[in-house]
């Protein structure tokens, strides 16, 4: 999992491994991340997911080693 | 229908100069309209002054997710010609562009309105942050009891 913004401010990391059953979802890594780091889980409501380059839902079934991004409300311009 | 010929997007940690936004490729005569937009850093951000703003993103989907923009502009607006994007990265002073966006048509009115339709869908999908840096630091608390 990779901690973008101010999330990193949340975990003291950028980066943070997490070891999952084969077919788990997004909504269960999150669940795990949420666990350890409790201000993300305060946050979580307005956090958004990627898997890759791509935006990405709670049900969505993760393969080995994809990498999954947490990030805040995004503020280009 | 042409269909959108020139697609950018580039990051840049320096000002922008304003002689880089000029277009003068030879398809230049195709397009009636020429829409450019700058986005300023503001010196004042919730009622306090600042210095900059310090912009960080995840630049691989970022970038990806331009190319989905630009994909989308040219389904909504086939007839448009160029969309160019500029994005700044690290500090940028208040007072200097942040973002410069670039669009071309036959037309100004898909111009112009393709053009919003960028920075909006920029604002909601394109994974960029942005950090005030106060020119003051916030006065500190008043430390146990009351004040005049």
């Amino acid at each position: 999992m990779v901690f973008w913004s101010y999330c990193r401010d949340f975990t003291g990391t950028e980066r943070e491994e997490f070891e999952l059953r084969d077919g788990a979802t997004v909504g269960e890594l999150l669940e795990q991340v949420y666990a350890r780091f409790g201000k993300l889980g305060e946050a979580r409501r307005s956090l958004l997911v990627a898997v890759g380059v791509e935006y990405a839902e709670p049900g969505r079934r993760l393969e080995r080693g994809e990498e999954v991004s947490l990030f805040p409300p995004v503020q280009g311009g | 229908m042409r269909g959108l010929m020139r697609r950018e997007f580039h990051w840049t940690r320096e000002p922008w100069r304003e002689e880089q936004g000029r277009w003068t490729g030879e398809d230049r005569g195709d397009y009636g309209a020429v829409v450019r937009f700058e986005g300023v850093v503001r010196a004042v951000e919730a009622g306090r002054r600042i210095r900059g703003l310090e912009y960080t993103a995840y630049e691989a989907m970022a970038r990806h997710q331009f190319e989905k923009l630009f994909d989308g502009a040219g389904q909504r607006w086939p007839a448009l010609g160029a969309v160019v994007v500029v994005h700044r990265l690290g500090f940028v002073p208040s007072g200097e562009t942040s973002l410069w966006v670039l669009v071309a048509a036959p037309h100004r009115s898909e111009a112009l309105v393709a053009c919003g339709w960028l920075i909006d869908e920029m604002k909601r999908w394109v994974p960029i942050w942005k950090q005030p840096v106060w020119e003051d630091p916030l006065p500190p608390e008043p430390v146990g009891g009351e004040s005049c």
